[in-house]
């Protein structure tokens, strides 16, 4: 047998080749086509396809800002809390899932889980089963492993100090939208602008890169409100509208120079982290939405009228004999509990609270200088922005003021007002005649920069002149003899302040067992820190309706400790001031001691470890030395340190107490030399 | 007579003859192996990088929630603690567990009166 020869075996070769590289071409051009099809013909299809599910775009909800007191302290808050999802199509037995979600929720009404089984019946692909649960409850469910069922993370608003504030904070809804009070008025700023993020997965949905438009976050917003004072406010006017078994009230602590709103009560009040619990009325912001008849707190505006237009002076007599006044024909105006007051001084108009001589003097001044003085003093129409939903009161038009409108006027009938708009308008009486705009925001943050609300005066009411005049009448209310407001005296201070006791208008009449009980007030009044109104609504107490008995003692009640926080030192025969001689210079006694026998001797240190002698000191110098040392200091008396128990030179031992006594005329120091 | 066939068989010695080295084609050669080296090691290195931002994507969005988890923690014990502070709470304590009372107006004495100045209409202030 002879062997193909080279020719042969070429060809042999050739052909192989030639196939394997047909077959090879035809399974490029099979690639290639492929390719093609798939990158050219196919492309957008498929594009759009793989973006749907390698990339996932998530909304960014913002974080809404916090609101927080004048001190920096959180009124409000959001965290974000789990909400219970679920994906009706992937579930089978809806019963059964229905039933051991309710197992792990632990509060299913029956009426809930029938809602739920309808719910996750339908063949949909997304529902919620629960919003915004607590944690444990998120981890009971997640526990569970369900088909179906899922959590998502929702933003949750918190109110830490739960009822405090709550009608001016107001409340947020499920979808984070502020709903009423400051968190509806301010809902823009402090909600802030959702974000987006793109978002890659691989093919196991784990997210490997994003691209961000990240959320604005919402601005935080500084409140005027003052934590403390604020409780202090709600827990005196709780006890005061439960002492007279009234059917609400509100308070209102304001800066009079300011504008800054300090505290705002309101009794009912409700708490905001579950404002679903309450009713409108628990939740209506009263201090601004709720109008009332002030009465005799509004004879401030017509007396401040009658002053500043000159018509009267302090000391015009007015007669208001015999008690009662026709004010139109077949209307009789009488004193309250049918006094007869007499022969009144203008001022004792206000200090007597006489409806007769009020209604004189709104008839000397006539009803267009009077209704000028209703508008300067800010009623009818809205005086902050701060507050959504409040009331403008209700002052009829000047042009239908008939005599017995003008009569009803100058004694605070047929006018409606709101706390806040009595409240402003006195502190326009304390700060010199000053209308400023009362407000509850004291600064916002933004992007980590604080901008501060500045006062706005909006006009001027009264002259100094008629407000200093004012001030000293107002200030009969409370200190003299025959004053309406002895409640709201503080021995040591000097306050002006002006009940109230209006009849209210029940089915169109004025009621004989229904009132409004009030006091307006301002101190310390010479130099007032704050001004303080109290409405109590339909008293029915020990203390009958009158502004005097009823809220006066409120008023005082608040005053009290409102003082002693913000330092308020006593104004009637104040201590005089404490003189120390500084560490830093030689003694120079500034009384007429001789030049060379200092008055009060310096901090002298005694053997380390023991207790110096801080006789002489003054109480503030004192107490600051013994902090230093790590010791409680207990101060009895005002003036200098005269002695101090334990004595100069006794061990020191950490955290205990020094108790020192002072007296204001100092005595030598023993231990004082020479200079 | 058949003819004498015979065959000279020409012993050719090349021993000593010696392929010449092209020096162009090595160089050609050498020259190809190295831009074959180098895009394999740029394949590589762009691979390597590849692989890496994936897994630096994977950490970074660990590191990210993460960072959300701390933050709202954060925030959860921020309002724990306003919640514990709250002044109702306070007193409550004060007054029911530990028997205190508010000072009597005798038994406070005001030393100095501070009043905090306001900060300036626009200051930058640290995050909260």
């Amino acid at each position: 047998m002879t062997s193909p020869g080279p020719a042969v075996w070429r060809d042999i070769l050739r052909r192989r080749v030639v196939t394997i590289a047909a077959l090879l071409a035809v399974w490029a051009v099979g690639i290639e086509a492929r390719l093609v099809l798939l990158q050219v013909v196919r492309h957008g299809e498929l594009m759009a396809r793989a973006e749907r599910q390698q990339m996932q775009t998530q909304p960014l909800p913002p974080k809404r800002g916090d609101i927080l007191d004048r001190h920096g302290r959180i009124l409000a808050t959001s965290v974000d809390t789990d909400s219970i999802v679920a994906v009706p199509k992937e579930i089978s037995d809806a019963k059964d899932v229905v039933q051991r979600l309710c197992g792990a929720l632990g509060d299913c009404t029956p009426k809930d889980q029938q809602n739920l089984v309808e719910r996750l019946s339908q063949p949909r692909a997304f529902a919620y089963v629960r919003r915004q649960v607590p944690q444990d409850q998120a981890q009971r469910v997640a526990a569970l492993s369900l088909d179906g069922i899922g959590s998502v993370k929702e933003s949750k608003r918190f109110y830490p100090n739960r009822e405090l504030a709550a009608h001016l904070l107001g409340w947020v809804g499920l979808d984070n939208k502020g709903l009423d009070g400051l968190e509806s008025a301010y809902d823009a700023q402090i909600r802030g602008k959702a974000g987006t993020v793109l978002v890659h997965t691989d093919a196991r949905r784990h997210a490997f890169s994003r691209f961000e438009r990240p959320p604005t976050s919402g601005s935080s917003v500084e409140l005027t409100i003052d934590e403390y004072l604020q409780h202090i406010a709600e827990r005196e006017l709780h006890a005061g509208v439960l002492e007279n078994r009234a059917a609400g009230g509100s308070a209102i602590i304001m800066n009079p120079h300011t504008g800054e709103i300090l505290a705002m009560a309101n009794e009912p009040t409700f708490n905001p982290n579950a404002f679903r619990d309450f009713d409108d009325a628990e939740r209506r912001n009263r201090a601004v939405q709720d109008l009332y008849e002030p009465g005799s707190t509004f004879k401030v505006v017509t007396v401040s009228a009658a002053l500043e237009e000159k018509v009267m002076s302090p000391e015009t007599m007015i007669d208001t004999n015999p008690g009662r006044i026709q004010v139109a024909p077949g209307r009789i105006v009488k004193e309250n509990e049918n006094h007869n007051y007499g022969v009144l001084s203008l001022s004792d108009v206000i200090v007597k609270s006489s409806n007769v001589g009020a209604i004189k003097i709104g008839f000397k001044l006539g009803t267009d200088r009077l209704s000028r003085f209703v508008s300067l003093f800010g009623f009818g129409h809205p005086v902050s922005p701060d507050f959504p939903g409040e009331s403008p009161g209700i002052v009829w038009s000047p042009s239908k003021w008939t005599d017995g409108a003008l009569a009803s006027v100058s004694m605070g009938y047929q006018v409606g007002v709101t706390p806040l708009q009595i409240v402003t308008a006195v502190s326009s009486v304390a700060n010199g005649g000053e209308y400023v705009e009362p407000r509850a925001i004291r600064a916002v943050y933004r992007n980590g920069v604080r901008y501060a609300v500045t006062p706005k005066v909006v006009r001027r009411t009264i002259s100094p002149d008629t407000a200093a005049l004012m001030t000293s009448i107002m200030e009969g209310v409370v200190d003299a003899d025959h004053g309406t407001a002895h409640a709201a005296k503080i021995p040591g201070y000097t306050i002006a302040g002006k009940t109230g006791t209006a009849s209210k208008l029940v089915n169109g009449h004025y009621s004989h067992s229904e009132y409004n009980a009030s006091f307006v007030g301002f101190l310390p009044s010479r130099s007032p820190a704050v001004a303080i109104v109290v409405v109590i609504d339909s008293p029915h107490g020990p203390n009958r309706y009158f502004g005097g008995t009823v809220a006066a003692p409120i008023f005082k009640r608040i005053a009290e400790p409102t003082l002693r926080y913000l330092g308020v030192g006593p104004t009637i025969n104040p201590p005089a001031p404490i003189f120390a001689a500084r560490h830093d210079e030689t003694a120079s006694p500034a009384s007429d001691t001789p030049a060379n026998d200092p008055v009060v001797s310096l901090i002298a240190d005694g053997e380390p470890g023991t207790l110096p002698d801080l006789r002489g000191m003054s109480a503030r110098e004192a107490v600051r030395a013994l902090v230093k040392l790590g010791l409680n200091a207990r101060v009895s008396g005002d003036g200098v340190v005269v002695s101090q128990e334990p004595a100069p030179g006794m061990p020191l031992e950490p955290g205990a107490l020094c108790r020192l006594t002072l007296e204001r005329s100092p005595r030598r120091s023993k231990r004082a030399g020479p200079p | 007579m058949e003819p004498f066939e015979y065959a000279i068989k020409k012993d050719v010695r090349n021993n000593p003859i010696v392929r010449e080295v092209d020096e162009a084609r090595q160089r050609e050669m050498w020259k190809s192996v190295g831009i074959a080296g180098f895009l394999v090691a740029v394949l590589l290195f762009s691979a390597w990088q590849h692989f890496e931002l994936l897994r630096h994507g994977y950490q970074i969005e660990q590191l990210q929630r993460d960072r959300a988890a701390e933050e709202e923690t954060t925030r959860r014990l921020r309002l724990e603690i306003e919640t514990l502070k709250s002044p109702k709470r306070i007193e409550a304590l004060a007054i029911d567990q530990l028997h205190l009372v508010a000072p009597s107006r005798d038994e406070a004495i005001v030393i100095e009166r501070v009043v905090p100045t306001d900060p300036p209409a626009k200051s930058v202030v640290a995050r909260r």
